[in-house]
């Protein structure tokens, strides 16, 4: 999902607390942002940090002025060997840089049926993934490469990962059991950060912060809990809907790092870079944050309320427009599946990850 | 059908027709005149209407001001694709417009925008009618929390940045630093912008005579001056441009941009201080765009909606919300309005982007022969050269230092390729900081005080 969808749903979250929202119209506390910061903290550990501690083995670095799709085939072919006889193996595969707006992109698949590493050198593109006409390579010796290995491949999902621009992606190889070779994307992103244990330990650091720092407030009677408890309970919560909203996609998340070793599969329900479900996350969040202000100001009752009915505004503004956005997400993703066999540098099933501004 | 017509018909509706006609020819004035807001030259016509003592009925100026802003929202991504922008909503849309032009493609870019303007101005007008039982509903809610609301707006503009580096060396500490060495600078320039904020808002060197120009040398100085400097040192001829006689978009493209663009708009508009450039980004994060021509029509919507529909909310019946700096600078001389006078606007509105947009088409390939016969890196000198002693005359010395400061912070996302939003620190935290009640304390803390 999309950074900002992570950081609305945060918000959402801490709005469900009334005294949360009763501290930020009498004390001017910023505690409701606290739930979005929290909620896009997870990425931003991932993509600010953890990807710096990752170290490859394997390096693959294509030189653009000799492009030759079966070296770039072979340098991943080594590491998917080494993991076959080792147990691991992990890999990174780098961009090609022309110029300041100008890269050479290439698309890498692992096809289970016939045990092949197939890599495709593209056309070259801008920063915005735009291809330029006219630059594909013409060799089609060069352009387009199969190599094959001695071991299967197992892969969640149909994939082909496209390097174009910024940081190209990582690979971990890892054999399994039955003696496959087992294809992890990103091995550095979705683990320990995207945990709910992770979660659950900053929320206590926080509470001990809090229950030291934090002095009852105004008519402690009317609430049930304390509130220095506000702080690790919004903490808490605005990450694990982060872990839940990514578990709607492809990836999964690592859920109970360090008792969980790998990350758990996701429910493959949307990717990642989908317009519709990030913004159908965005919409219901933001709803959720306007009725949840109205009927938690303080002092207020059903009469008095902005939003009187809350049926009305409901049925109107979420139920409706819902049933919209779900007829054509599903009316796109006919279109897509229509095109599935088509060469497509944007695959209806890729998840952008190697491109940050899609988390 | 008669009292359609009567009212269609009727002299006193026609002649303010007159008037934001002549209001859209005026901005088109301005939209040529590099780095030169909208904002500053209506200050500058009020006071001359106050000075002069002009006796212009009030709803005779509101529609001069219509036409002015809805011209100004389609007519000024025409210099600020050419020539460089005037503001930071406009400077959100000049790197990928400056992308397209680079590939003689400058004026369909254009055309898109105004696309998109178009469709911002539609899809307002549709939803005139629901504004006036939403937005006060929404008013009343987010009344108390805007100041959170604002400070959730600067978490995100600042967490959401991402390292941009290439991570090619094999020792990790190297791509770590390249990485945020980006994201660093990012950090700088909002600190930096925030601190001359506090200072311009609270002890600015412009004299009280000017006082409704002192945030000119600031944004002159922050967007205007450091992308004239850059165009000066990169580039030397604008490639041809090519005219299409069509625009390669279809309906599915429309829908979702104006709609994207709506959401950003007017997100912006109804948050005081958010820019057009804060709400696109927000919009575009929250509608996963990857299309280029989508990021750049859905531009168009947002910038309008951010524009007009801020002025839009101000006469909307029992809520006049001041949004914006038009809603600001004709407040003195409004009168309560009514439904009347609210769809009247709405009709004007209308109106006036008909006529910009026909307007729109020859000023562009008029600019277009401007930069293919005259070396752009002149244009931007000449610029340069016109726009130091307007700083000048309208705010003395003292606007002339704080420009120079502010064009210093203003270089720095410029040459490090940060995002040039966290320029907007500048107003976003002082008031952000000031509506939470703490502004009194960081001013004592910064001396200020």
């Amino acid at each position: 999902m999309k950074g900002l969808t992570h950081f609305v749903s945060g918000i959402a979250v801490a709005s469900f607390f009334p005294q949360a929202v009763h501290m930020a119209v009498q004390e001017k506390s910023f505690i409701l942002a606290l739930g979005g910061i929290f909620g896009i903290l997870p990425d931003t550990l991932d993509f600010k940090f953890a990807r710096y501690f990752f170290k490859p083995e394997f390096e693959v670095r294509p030189d653009p002025n000799n492009l030759d799709a079966k070296k770039i085939a072979e340098g991943v072919a080594e590491a998917v060997k080494k993991a076959a006889e080792d147990g691991k193996s992990t890999l990174q595969l780098h961009t090609m840089q022309l110029g300041a707006n100008r890269w050479r992109s290439y698309s890498l698949s692992f096809e289970k049926e016939t045990n092949e590493i197939v890599v495709e050198i593209g056309p070259e593109i801008d920063t915005g993934q735009l291809p330029f006409l006219g630059t594909e390579v013409k060799d089609p010796q060069k352009a387009v490469a199969r190599v094959k290995v001695d071991c299967e491949f197992q892969q969640d999902f149909d994939k082909k990962s496209t390097i174009g621009i910024m940081t190209g992606p990582a690979f971990e190889f890892a054999k399994t059991e039955d003696g496959k070779v087992e294809i992890i994307f990103l091995p550095w992103h979705r683990t320990w950060s995207h945990s709910f244990t992770l979660g659950i330990l900053t929320a206590f650091i926080a509470g001990i912060i809090a229950y030291f720092t934090v002095g009852e407030g105004p008519n402690p009677d009317l609430y049930t809990l304390p509130r220095w408890m506000m702080y690790p309970l919004i903490i808490l919560f605005g990450s694990a809907i982060h872990i839940i909203e990514d578990s709607t996609g492809f990836m999964g998340n690592n859920l109970f790092y360090p008792f969980t070793k790998k990350r758990t599969k996701g429910l493959g329900f949307m990717s990642a870079s989908d317009a519709v479900p990030n913004f159908f996350f965005v919409y219901t969040s933001i709803l959720c944050i306007i009725f949840n202000l109205d009927r938690f100001h303080p002092g207020q009752i059903l009469e008095t309320r902005a939003i009187s009915n809350p049926w009305f505004y409901w049925i109107v503004f979420w139920a409706l427009p819902s049933v919209v956005m779900f007829y054509l997400y599903f009316k796109g993703q006919g279109t897509k599946s229509k095109k599935k066999n088509k060469p497509d540098f944007d695959s209806p099933k890729m998840e952008h990850e190697p491109d940050v501004s899609v988390i | 059908m008669q009292t359609v017509l009567n009212l269609i018909l009727n002299p006193q509706y026609l002649i303010l027709v007159y008037f934001s006609f002549i209001g859209v020819l005026f901005s088109l004035i301005v939209s040529f005149l590099p780095a030169l807001h909208i904002y500053n030259v209506l200050g500058i016509l009020m006071l001359l209407v106050f000075h002069l003592e002009v006796a212009l009925p009030p709803m005779h100026l509101i529609a001069l001001c219509i036409g002015m802003i809805v011209g100004y929202s389609i007519f000024n991504t025409v210099p600020a694709s050419f020539f460089g922008p005037g503001d930071e909503s406009m400077s959100y849309y000049v790197l990928p417009s400056a992308d397209w032009l680079e590939k003689g493609r400058g004026y369909e870019s254009v055309i898109l925008t105004a696309i998109g303007s178009l469709g911002g101005i539609v899809i307002m007008a549709i939803l005139a009618p629901l504004f006036i039982k939403i937005v006060p509903i929404l008013k009343t809610v987010t009344g108390p929390h805007l100041f959170w609301i604002l400070g959730a707006v600067i978490a995100y503009a600042i967490l959401s940045e991402w390292p941009k580096g290439l991570s090619y060396s094999s020792s990790r500490l190297t791509n770590f630093l390249e990485g945020w060495k980006y994201l660093g600078i990012g950090l700088l320039t909002f600190f930096l912008a925030s601190i001359l904020g506090f200072i311009v808002m609270n002890k600015t060197l412009v004299p009280v005579d000017f006082a409704f120009q002192s945030i000119t040398p600031v944004f002159v100085g922050l967007f205007a001056i450091p992308w004239l400097i850059t165009n000066i040192i990169n580039i030397g001829k604008v490639p041809k441009q090519h005219i299409p006689e069509t625009v390669e978009i279809d309906w599915a493209l429309v829908y979702q941009g104006s709609f994207s663009g709506f959401l950003g708009g007017f997100f912006a508009a109804f948050m005081p201080i958010v820019t057009a450039g804060i709400g696109g980004l927000l919009s575009s994060h929250a509608t996963a765009q990857r299309d280029n021509r989508l990021f750049i029509l859905s531009y168009g919507t947002c910038k309008t909606v951010y524009y007009v529909g801020s002025f839009l909310l101000f006469f909307i019946p029992g809520v006049y919300l001041t949004r914006g700096g038009l809603a600001s600078i004709v407040s003195p001389v409004m009168f309560a309005t009514g439904y009347r006078e609210y769809f009247l606007f709405v009709a004007i509105m209308v109106f006036s982007a008909g006529i910009s947009f026909l307007m729109l088409m020859p000023f562009t390939k008029a600019c277009i022969r401007l930069v293919e016969k005259v070396n752009y890196k002149w244009v931007s000198i000449v610029t340069l050269v016109l726009l130091i002693p307007a700083v000048f005359k309208f705010t003395g010395f003292g606007g002339l230092a704080i420009m120079a400061v502010a064009t210093g912070i203003g270089l720095m996302p410029v040459l490090f390729q940060a995002r040039r939003m966290n320029l907007m620190a500048v107003l976003l935290v002082p008031v952000c900081v000031s509506m939470a009640g703490y502004g009194n304390h960081v001013l004592r803390f910064l001396g200020l005080i």
